[in-house]
């Protein structure tokens, strides 16, 4: 049973490269719900129209969580552009996540 | 299954007699262990064992692990800091192929390490690998499970109560599963007891503790069981040997000495010594042999040896002096063949370098020969070298288990002891086992105008008359040669105190 949500972030622009990431969230337990609103939030601002996020709750599918070796929830994966890149946590930290992403000095 | 419930009798305030139930029990298979827990480890819950690096936690994990899945009770090894790759490879070093069981679904192996490039950004939980765990515990049935090194998770944690909520989680999650649980913690012996995890102690229901440690420039392991509820547990402290296969736990059983008694006569491989002796040694006998160097106490040992493994009755030599091939050769030189009794299995020659290995390690040697060879005699080539496994008290210790576990099994056991000076007497106490042995043979060779005098006596015979003069002898190219009883007081006066070296009624 896969339960996962993809969204599309319209209209991605040929300048910057499309960001796709892996959410991996444990239901609607705090940390996670904090981190699917910091990453949405953290993608509207720098990454207007051009990001996919597919969530995937570990509470359903472990299996994907195990493919994935994902023992802490929450965790986002970048998978591109490459390399790739793991932050664990609820993403409260938004100057580190932004850091890790890739994302200081090219946002607005 | 293989649990055990045991039901101990007690009495409440009252008086009345009640039924105390103790709780249900799960065998590790580590050989040792299970007998100082009284049976094994608490059966769905949690075990914690705690020590440095190298201590040998993991192994004993692994263990029980493998045991669980040869006995119908599948189990998980999740680990926080190994590969699961090493952990195959390091497994079929000593014999284990995990492959079969993993593709059988009886062992999983779940890599649970966390990459160095992972970001950490505010809180998280373990709740993922709950997940996981939930998963393979239903889909393989497992009833045991191994968190190996869950220190190297909680180091992720900034805050010692958010790795106190977590640690709760999982163990409130194992409990819900009623899996039994071992747990490993690395622990630094320097630091405050584990002042860290001291919360791990009390969470758990049994907590064992192993540590390695250098005396004399010599490892040796010990494990001790720090508390076990509900349940009553061997208090001291244990050596333990980690060999290729595996860990061995060796509790001292002999507060009851469960020796059996001395058998018949067996012959020295000398007809002249058998009469001196009365007959010969009894088997079953600890004899030791006393001499300086050179005065053929391994020759006397090697006649016998010769003698024994020609009636079939299998002997094992430990040397702790020289190999099996120079011991071979030099015995040539006294009419011995010692190699086709080598060569015919009756006749094993161990050679071990005495400060190769702590005493636990030359113990478990020692004892497994005794298991796999089941010698009726055994030799050990000398006792004065097992000071270098460390110091007197190792020697005594290695001696001593040594002889108990042979007087148990009613072998013979020579011990040869080299001594220093021309006082050698003093030194057939040696090591402080005399109180055991039932048979002193001393040998020494004194110089007698301008030749070396060679002579024997029994000094101690228990359970057998025999003489207790001074006998000259020879070492020829076909043995030993043994004269006739001679006055001990007409020579070498200084060499033995009063009471050894007077004329025998003989």
């Amino acid at each position: 049973m896969k339960a996962r949500r993809r969204e599309t972030g319209r209209g991605a622009t040929d300048r910057g490269a499309t960001y796709v990431f892996r959410l991996f969230v444990a239901g609607n337990e705090s940390n996670s719900s904090q981190a699917k609103g910091n990453l949405a939030r953290l993608c509207e601002e720098h990454l207007k129209g051009r990001f996919e996020i597919e969530t995937v709750n570990v509470l359903r599918d472990a299996a994907t969580a195990y493919k994935h070796n994902v023992l802490l929830t929450p965790t986002l994966i970048l998978i591109k552009p490459h390399p790739k890149v793991t932050v664990v946590g609820n993403l409260s930290d938004n100057r580190q996540v932004l850091a890790a992403l890739r994302l200081t000095g090219n946002g607005r | 299954m293989g649990r055990s419930t045991r039901r101990a009798q007690g009495r409440d305030a009252a008086g009345l007699q009640k039924r105390r139930k103790e709780v249900q029990k799960v065998p590790t298979g580590i050989a040792g262990l299970d007998q100082v827990l009284g049976g094994g480890v608490p059966a769905g819950r949690m075990t914690l064992v705690g020590g440095g690096a190298g201590s040998g936690k993991s192994m004993i994990g692994l263990q029980c692990l493998l045991h669980g899945a040869g006995a119908g009770e599948p189990g998980i090894l999740v680990m926080f800091e190994e590969r699961a790759t090493s952990v195959r490879q390091n497994a079929m070093a000593r014999g284990w192929d995990l492959a079969p069981l993993e593709k059988k679904n009886k062992l999983c192996l779940l890599d649970a390490r966390l990459s160095p490039e992972v970001v950490v950004s505010g809180d998280f939980s373990i709740k993922s690998l709950l997940a996981i765990l939930d998963q393979k515990t239903k889909a393989m049935r497992a009833r045991r499970i191994v968190i190996d090194a869950v220190d190297a998770l909680l180091y992720l944690y900034d805050s010692p109560l958010r790795e106190r909520q977590e640690l709760y989680a999982l163990h409130e999650w194992l409990l819900d599963r009623r899996l039994t649980t071992i747990m490993t913690v690395k622990t630094v012996p320097q630091e405050e007891p584990h002042s860290r995890y001291a919360f791990l102690d009390f969470m758990a229901d049994c907590v064992i503790n192993v540590d390695q440690r250098v005396t004399a420039q010599i490892t040796t392991r010990r494990m001790r069981v720090i508390k076990y509820r509900g349940s009553g547990y061997g208090r001291n402290e244990y050596p333990f040997v980690i060999s290729p296969d595996g860990v061995t736990v060796m509790p001292i059983t002999s507060n009851v000495l469960r020796h059996i008694p001395l058998g018949p006569k067996v012959s020295s491989g000398q007809a002249r010594l058998d009469d001196v002796l009365a007959g010969g040694y009894r088997s079953g006998a600890s004899i030791l042999i006393v001499g300086t160097a050179g005065s053929g106490k391994t020759t006397l040992a090697c006649i016998f040896s010769q003698a024994a493994c020609r009636r079939g009755e299998r002997v094992l030599y430990i040397n702790f002096e020289e190999s099996a091939e120079s011991m071979v050769s030099s015995m040539l030189s006294t009419g011995l063949a010692l190699r086709p009794l080598i060569k015919n299995g009756t006749l094993m020659v161990r050679s071990y370098l005495p400060e190769a290995m702590g005493v636990e390690e030359h113990l478990f040697h020692a004892l497994e020969a005794l298991d796999e060879f089941q010698p009726r005699h055994v030799v050990v080539d000398a006792i004065s070298a097992c000071r270098r496994m460390g110091s007197e008290f190792h020697a005594f210790e290695y001696l001593m288990r040594l002889l108990n576990a042979c007087k148990e099994r009613g072998i013979t056991c020579f011990y040869i002891n080299q001594a220093t000076g021309l006082d050698i007497i003093a030194e057939v106490s040696g090591i402080g086992i005399s109180s055991i042995i039932d048979t002193v043979v001393l040998l020494r060779h004194l110089p007698i105008g301008d030749t070396m005098k060679r002579q024997l006596i029994v000094m101690k015979s228990r359970g057998s008359k025999s003489s207790d003069q001074f006998h000259a002898f020879r070492i020829t190219d076909r043995g030993i040669d043994l004269g006739k009883a001679e006055p001990g007081d007409t020579v070498g006066r200084s060499a033995h105190p009063t009471g050894f070296g007077r004329t025998g009624d003989r």
